[in-house]
């Protein structure tokens, strides 16, 4: 359905995207992941035909998107920030509205409003102007809006942001019955790991306008560190377990040393187990000792830094 | 795309915004005429000699043609700079059928909703100022829409200045004032001031309204040719400029 072909984008002779390219199939939910500035708002901007590209091609079903806005009938958006709804009107005025800019009639727009406002818990709100929701509220009220006219192709950035837990496995819950039923392709961005984790099929992921990979959430994994340990002691102390993590520490990991600091990356929980108790069992205690699930931001730069060594 | 379909669309969103914000809408009518019941009068104690006559009757117009014109500017002007303040323009410019397109349609959709502004207006005023003109509102409504596109393409150029330069609205309170003296203008038959945009339009209106002369063909053709060329000049400034704004990134950024 969508293909992005080898798609540049310059700003002042930089480039902000490089050679970008991959497809997006009917009924497939992909995440396209990146740190801050790594390109992922501007790809969406540009297959949403708001930015203008040097090089390269987005083609919508095999049809170019240049000098042309008739597949933007079948393109739904919740871009980032507060951007989608006209704050003065309700949420279903919005979502009839920009209904009918893309061709569906209130007659066939109502229904589909009616059942997802209940879904995302709008119901309550039916009468309020977006400008008085909360946070949370006015991000489903942009979702409303997008999923109101059934777009074969929907790209979400940050679609979490402000929602609460309930909310998020509401959305999860409609993005994958969309994606199964209506054959609505999904394109998400969001620093949201765990909400990526369990409704994408498959992660791009840019860095610098490029894309540095392309595959399974399963083959994501296995390349990106997920959690990290941070230990400050002594130069000496630091040598020593620097030696127990060569000799002990099994799948995956790796370890920097930076004076009387470590930081040890690994994949899962278990393994950090055998390092504690470990530490436990010395005389001495380090001076600060942190393990910490690592936020989507630093687990790219593991990635990175992986890439970058092989 | 069905453009009546999309007519329809902003026709009923101007609706909703109107009775959901009724005081602002009262408001805005009553400062409007409270403005001109001000000017009339204060024209009329300077300058006692005016008191009765066709000198009053042009001030009445005058004014209505002066609402209009600011109207019709602001239908596409006004509506872009407040649509990305709101928040939502990028969703405007991802209309299949084009976002010039959705503009016109909205620009006429303001357009007829402002005309019975305009005649709720007029007759709020001359109640109030107590200056009754005999106003044919059919053919008067068929003269502003021939002479409308220009102005609406003055707004198409102001908007494409806005997707790049942002802050605009000083040239639009300009405008404001400068449509004062345009409405003002003698611009027919042809002279210098016929190439200024609305110029002929409000002098025809003025012509077969006030001074209830027949419809002049020519006349017609030069208020027509007017439209078209401020309205065609607006609209590729405009397209231009959105190509730049999506150059740069610009669109919606605020």
């Amino acid at each position: 359905m969508l293909a992005v072909r080898e798609l540049s984008k310059f700003y002042q002779n930089k480039p902000a995207l490089d050679n970008v390219s991959f497809n997006l199939n009917r009924g497939e939910i992909v995440a396209l992941l990146g740190a801050n500035g790594s390109g992922k708002t501007t790809t969406v901007q540009a297959i949403c035909n708001l930015i203008e590209f040097e090089q390269g091609d987005i083609q919508f079903d095999d049809v170019s998107v240049k000098n042309n806005t008739r597949y933007l009938r079948h393109v739904g958006a919740v871009l980032d920030g507060s951007r989608n709804t006209n704050w003065r009107l309700t949420a279903h005025q919005n979502a009839e509205y920009f209904a009918q800019i893309k061709g569906i009639k209130p007659k066939h727009s109502r229904p589909v409003i009616n059942k997802l406002s209940s879904q995302l818990g709008l119901e309550p709100h039916r009468h309020k102007e977006v400008m008085k929701l909360s946070t949370g509220n006015k991000q489903k009220a942009s979702l409303l809006c997008a999923l109101a006219y059934q777009p074969e192709l929907m790209l979400l950035d940050e679609p979490t942001l402000g929602l609460d837990f309930s909310t998020v496995n509401e959305l999860q819950q409609i993005i994958s019955e969309q994606a199964a039923n209506a054959e609505q392709g999904f394109l998400i961005t969001s620093h949201d790991l765990s909400f990526i984790d369990q409704i994408c099929d498959r992660v791009i992921v840019l860095e610098q306008g490029k894309v540095i990979f392309n595959g399974s959430i399963r083959e994501l994994n296995q390349q990106m560190f997920r959690y990290e340990m941070k230990v400050v002691a002594e130069r000496e102390h630091i040598a020593r377990f620097q030696e127990t993590i060569q000799l002990t520490a099994q799948g995956n990991w790796e370890q920097h040393c930076d004076e009387n600091r470590l930081v040890v990356h690994y994949d899962t929980v278990e393994q950090v187990l055998p390092l504690l108790s470990w530490l436990n069992n010395q005389s001495w205690r380090p001076q600060s000792l942190q393990v910490s699930e690592l936020n989507i931001e630093k687990a790219y730069r593991t990635l990175l830094a992986n890439k970058e060594a092989s | 795309m069905n453009y009546f379909d999309l007519f329809i669309n902003e026709t009923k969103v101007h609706f909703f915004e109107m009775r959901q914000y009724w005081f602002e809408t009262v408001t805005a009518l009553l400062m409007i005429v409270g403005i001109f019941v001000g000017l009339f009068f204060g024209v009329k104690s300077l300058m006692p000699g005016m008191s009765e006559g066709d000198s009053l009757d042009g001030l009445v117009f005058g004014f209505l043609l002066w609402s209009f014109a600011s109207s019709a500017y602001n239908a596409v002007a006004k509506s872009i700079i407040e649509d990305t303040q709101k928040g939502y323009i990028e969703h405007l410019f991802m209309c299949p059928a084009g976002f010039s397109k959705l503009m016109l349609t909205r620009t006429l959709a303001e357009l007829i909703i402002g005309y019975g502004y305009l005649i709720l207006i007029a007759f709020v005023a001359m109640w109030a100022t107590d200056n009754w003109i005999d106003i044919n509102f059919f053919w008067l409504f068929c003269l502003l829409m021939l002479a409308a596109p220009s102005l609406v393409g003055l707004g198409f150029l102001i908007s494409g200045l806005a997707l790049l330069f942002k802050k605009v609205e000083t040239v639009g309170m300009m405008l404001s004032l400068a449509f004062m003296g345009l409405v003002a203008l003698d611009g027919l038959p042809f002279n210098i001031f016929t190439l200024l945009p609305f110029v002929p339009g409000a002098s025809l209106a003025r012509d077969v309204i006030v001074a209830q002369q027949p419809v002049n063909l020519v006349h017609v053709g030069i208020v027509a040719l007017n439209s078209l060329v401020y309205c065609l000049v607006g609209l590729m400034v405009f397209r231009r400029m959105e190509k730049l704004a999506k150059q740069r990134n610009l669109i919606g950024k605020y």
